[in-house]
């Protein structure tokens, strides 16, 4: 694989933070390249630092040290402003407790990406409208989040994050607060997108997710202990 | 995008009801307070500007001086006018104005009580009063004419047309009316009838004479950048014509100046001013208020709003994360106060609305509502909305934005301890603000009391004084020495007499000869003339000598009575047969008494030397009715007597404690404004307390539902919350005690007769103020603690 394919190329990748009087390694040089277009799966015991990785990954948050390329570009010492922008353009987020805007209908949770970065009205009303029915919510659109139920909040979430069309979704357990059912239902929909193009990174604790991405990566006490590539996962592309 | 703004902002403020109102309600009541203000200033700077070339017209005034003592007034010399005329090419016309006070003023069917003024022909040349009929060339000319305003013109004659030639007797002459005019208002100038000057030789001779003022001189200019022009020349004509013409001891003027019109209603510092003077100081103090109930409103605003910031970090967390840059972030929140705010200024505006009608009474001006329309006004409003926008949105906007998305995120971000501290400061400079106003609420009402029931040194109640009808002298002599006969043979009457100056008015001043060191020297002092019986009815007391007596012939002729002061002021301590004199008496008088000190004045001025001086011929009757008799009555039967001699007439009475209290009536209406303006302080303050306990309250739900269930009562949990209010409070009490005294004790240096401002009034205002915050805090800390426990702990 040539360099320029990496969409995420991070070596040594350090993260502490730093309270009153302790100070927690959550991240202790962190090595990690993921190629445009993979499906990847992190996984760990509570507290290992996965959030904290996801959220560097996801420019929401920067390392203490270390380097961290994102689409080639070195972004270790980026701006909030420069962060802002690329979030904007290149980054989807789902999160385990969907995080809608409660204030906000469905139709609108999903068209806020579009609103900031300018898009005009008629075109992002015609790509939310797309997104719900790919999400098989369109019925739901002048909803409040607090009216759905948990799978239908997430692929508001889910819809939400792709939107815009992002190169990258990363997805911090996102099926963590469902049940099996639409959990797994969750799983597809990501698992579609990533056969559209779309690279995935996902936290998660579920085996049985794990086994929707190309590539394991096991996290303990802030550093990459195994990476396993999901034979199966490749077997299928394959055929 | 916009739309989205305006979406998040009115969903936001329709899910906080609570919140929103307290901020609606307070912003409100601070917009209109700014707006009745800004409408009062409005019409305040307004005055005289409607007259047509209101930027040329001027009126002279005269530095003064009086016993050495410099004074300036809005008087001026009666030939001054003719001289600006004629000899200074600056002017284009100027006239000569004498106001006369009240008179009755009578056609066949109506005697009214109006105001009187006397003027040359040209009056109406250089004030451009709109005619509604007759011409304003020639009004004046003819000495038996008179121009009246349009309102007495319908009251006369029904209509301002039919008035025109319709007679009108004052005093023993009859007018023709030869002019209505409208009255531009609002004008200092307060004109009902005005006569040609000439048609009495005793006032025209004030156009021919330099010894004394008394009237008032306005000029129109060609042009008004020539003002400065004739300013410079103003020392020269005092000095060609004033100075060589008076004799300069006693009174004397000892410069002229011109002052544009549109100034003349604003400077208070004039002496003898026309009519209407405004008081720009209550303006400014009434600004400052409004001003600080916006401020402790848009406090209320940022409080709460940051006070909420922890729910709302998640919001702004979730946006960042999605993609909205932070100046996104910043415009919507401003979004949110602009609406919040345009909300606000449309229920402001309601109120103002509806309180224009008592406001107008209060103040007793009569702005319109009309005013709002005003593109100045539209201007001011707006910019209160970008102002409070900013203000109650900015911080706020700026500090909510600046949360970083993983922060943010996090379940239960926690409330940021800076942010807490700025939320105490917050509160308490709102609590000092408060504090100061009712301490001196309480101070200037405290004063005023205490102003009623100063000792005067006479016996105010129970007297009453009826003015006589303008007849004749001959005949108004006559009847009132009979009214005085007549009326003291009422049973209820204890004493009549009569007088030419009530206490409460302004006494007359004159240039006297006094014996001071066996040598007569010129001093201008005080006097008042008064009957025989005056000092008896009014309980004045006396402190050495006799008062007047019908029996001692020399008393009509050449004796004085004077007070303690004037004692004091030509060093007198046997005043007994001390020598006064006016100039014009041909013999020198005697102090036959001295009189204890009363106020003849205002109490705002201690008292000064006085003169009484002996007149029972004119002036106002004057009755004192018994202590046990029944005044309406008394009223009754003096009414009786009275239309036996003035049927035509009603019976013009006042009682004397009445119109004495008439001299504090500007500041007891003050008074209430302040009042209502004070009340308003607090209770907005205590909004946003209440609003603040409520978030306290929200956030502490958890511990609250753990402590009860570990057997914690109520009261404790009450007390645990309200403690960290309390002890806000209690520094702003700390802090607006110095405050509010040492700008009070200021206050006070103004009136001759004053309070001390003592301890209690601090202690009263503190324990007030820290009971109706403690009350507020109380119902939210009650609610938290009532809940019920388990669902609190369940919330997580
Ligand atoms: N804001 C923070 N401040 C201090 N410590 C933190 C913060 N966020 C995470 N940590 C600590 O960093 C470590 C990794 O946390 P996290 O990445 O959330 O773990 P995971 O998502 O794998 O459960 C933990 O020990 C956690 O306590
Ligand atoms: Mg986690």
């Amino acid at each position: 694989m040539s360099k320029e394919e990496f969409i995420i190329e991070t070596q040594q990748l350090e993260k502490k933070y730093i309270t009153d009087t302790v100070e927690t390694t959550a991240l202790a040089g962190v090595d990690l390249r993921i190629a445009k277009g993979e499906f990847v799966a992190v996984m760990g015991p509570s507290g290992c630092g996965k959030s904290t990785l996801l959220n560097i990954l996801g420019l929401l948050d920067s390392p203490s040290g270390g380097t961290f390329r994102f689409l080639g570009q070195d972004i270790s010492h980026a701006s909030e402003r420069q962060r802002a922008k690329i979030r904007k353009h290149n980054l989807g987020f789902v999160f385990q407790s969907f995080n809608l805007i409660d204030e906000l209908t469905v139709e609108e949770n999903i068209g806020l990406p579009l609103a900031y970065l300018g898009i005009p009205r008629a075109e992002a009303d015609k790509r939310v409208k797309e997104a719900m029915e790919r999400m098989g919510i369109a019925h739901r659109h002048a909803h409040f989040p607090q009216q759905l139920s948990g799978g239908q909040q997430q692929r508001v979430a889910i819809a939400r994050a792709t939107v815009s069309n992002p190169s990258l979704i990363l997805a911090d357990e996102p099926t963590g607060n469902l049940d099996s059912v639409h959990g797994r239902e969750v799983m597809s929909l990501l698992s579609e997108l990533n056969d559209a193009g779309t690279t995935v990174v996902m936290v998660t604790h579920s085996p049985s997710d794990a086994e929707y991405a190309h590539r394991i990566v096991n996290l303990f006490d802030g550093q990459i202990v195994t990476e396993s590539l999901n034979a199966r996962k490749h077997a299928a592309e394959l055929l | 995008m916009l739309k989205n703004y305006w979406l998040t902002s009115w969903r936001s403020i329709t899910r906080n009801r609570v919140h929103a109102a307290i901020n609606i309600i307070g912003l409100a009541v601070g917009i209109a307070s700014c707006i009745l203000i800004y409408l009062f200033l409005q019409h305040e700077l307004s005055y005289d500007q409607s007259f047509s070339d209101a930027d040329r017209l001027y009126r002279v005034t005269s530095d003064m001086s009086l016993n050495g003592q410099a004074k300036k007034t809005a008087l001026s010399h009666g030939p001054l006018a003719q001289t600006l005329t004629e000899e200074y090419p600056e002017v284009e016309q100027a006239t000569f104005l004498l106001q006369m006070g009240q008179n009755s003023l009578r056609s066949k069917e109506n005697a009214l009580t109006v105001g009187i003024s006397y003027a040359d022909s040209n009056f109406f040349k250089v004030l451009p009063f709109p005619f509604v009929a007759g011409d304003p060339a020639t009004a004046l000319q003819n000495p038996f004419s008179v121009v009246v305003t349009e309102e007495l013109a319908r009251k006369y004659f029904g209509s301002a047309d039919s008035a025109l030639g319709k007679p009108l007797t004052y005093i023993a002459s009859t007018f023709l009316v030869t002019g209505v005019i409208s009255h531009p208002r609002p004008s200092h100038l307060q004109i009902d009838a005005v006569f040609p000057l000439h048609f009495d030789t005793n006032t025209e001779y004030m156009l021919n004479q330099w010894q004394m003022v008394g009237g008032y001189t306005y000029l129109k200019l060609f042009k008004a950048e020539q003002a400065g022009a004739l300013t410079s020349k103003m020392p020269e004509l005092y000095n060609r014509k004033a100075k060589p013409n008076q004799q300069m001891d006693g009174i004397a003027v000892t410069g002229y100046n011109i002052q544009p019109i549109t100034d003349a209603y604003l400077d208070k510092d004039l002496e003898y001013p026309v009519g209407d003077v405004g008081n720009i100081t209550y303006i400014y103090i009434f600004s400052v208020i409004a001003v600080f109930i916006l401020l402790i409103a848009t406090i209320n605003y940022i409080n709460l709003a940051t006070a909420r910031s922890a729910k709302r970090s998640k919001e702004v967390g979730l946006r960042k994360t999605i993609g909205a840059s932070r100046s996104q972030l910043v415009k919507q929140f401003l979004a949110e106060s602009f609406m919040l705010t345009l909300i606000a200024v449309v229920v402001a505006l309601s109120i103002v609305e509806l309180i224009l009608p008592l406001f107008n009474s209060l103040t007793e001006r009569s702005i319109d509502t009309i005013f709002i329309l005003k593109p100045e006004v539209g201007l001011f409003i707006l910019g209160i909305v970008i102002f409070v926008s900013f203000m109650a949105g900015g911080y706020p906007a700026l500090y909510l934005s600046g949360y970083k998305p993983v922060e943010a995120l996090k379940a239960n971000a926690t409330p940021n301890s800076g942010n807490a501290r700025l939320r105490k400061a917050l509160v308490v400079l709102q609590f000092t603000i408060s504090l100061i106003l009712i301490i001196g609420t309480v101070v200037v009402y405290n004063q005023m009391q205490h102003l009623k029931g100063v000792h005067l040194g006479f016996q105010k109640e129970h007297v009453i004084s009826v003015k006589i009808p303008s007849i004749g002298w001959v005949r108004q002599k006559e009847k009132l020495a009979l009214l005085k006969k007549e009326m003291l043979e009422l049973p209820q009457i204890a004493y009549t007499s009569s007088a030419q100056q009530l206490p409460g008015e302004d006494a007359l001043v004159s240039d006297f000869q006094v014996e001071i060191n066996h040598k007569m020297v010129t001093r201008t002092i005080n006097h008042i003339g008064v009957d025989y019986s005056y000092i008896d009815l009014m309980g004045i007391k006396l402190a050495e000598g006799r008062g007047y007596s019908r029996e001692i012939r020399s008393d009509e002729t050449h004796s004085y009575l004077i007070n303690e002061a004037a004692a004091r002021e030509f060093g007198w301590t046997d005043a007994l047969d001390k020598r006064i004199k006016l100039p014009d008496d041909t013999l020198t008088s005697k102090v036959i008494g001295v009189v204890k000190d009363f106020n003849y004045k205002s109490l705002h001025s201690k008292i000064e030397p006085l003169i009484i001086r002996l007149e029972p011929h004119f002036g106002r009757l004057l009755t004192r009715v018994n202590t046990e008799a029944d005044l309406s009555a008394t009223l009754a039967d003096m009414d009786k007597v009275w239309k036996k001699h003035f049927p035509a007439f009603p019976m013009d009475y006042q009682f004397l404690d009445e119109s004495f209290q008439q001299q504090y009536r500007a500041e007891e209406k003050m008074l209430i404004i302040f009042t209502y303006f004070t009340i308003l302080t607090i209770v907005i303050a205590c909004l946003g307390l209440f609003g603040l306990s409520a978030y306290m309250a929200e956030q502490r739900t958890k511990e609250i539902g753990i402590r009860i269930v570990l057997g914690s009562s109520v009261s404790e949990i009450v007390l645990l919350l309200s403690r960290s209010f309390a002890l806000l409070v209690l520094i702003a009490i700390v802090m607006a005690i110095p405050i509010a005294w040492f700008s009070m004790d200021k206050w006070l240096q103004n009136f001759a007769y004053r309070i001390e401002i003592s301890w209690w009034v601090f202690v009263t205002t503190g324990l007030a103020a820290m009971t109706i915050a403690l009350a507020t805090v109380s119902y939210q800390a009650m609610k938290a603690a009532l809940a019920d426990p388990i669902r609190a702990l369940r919330t997580e």
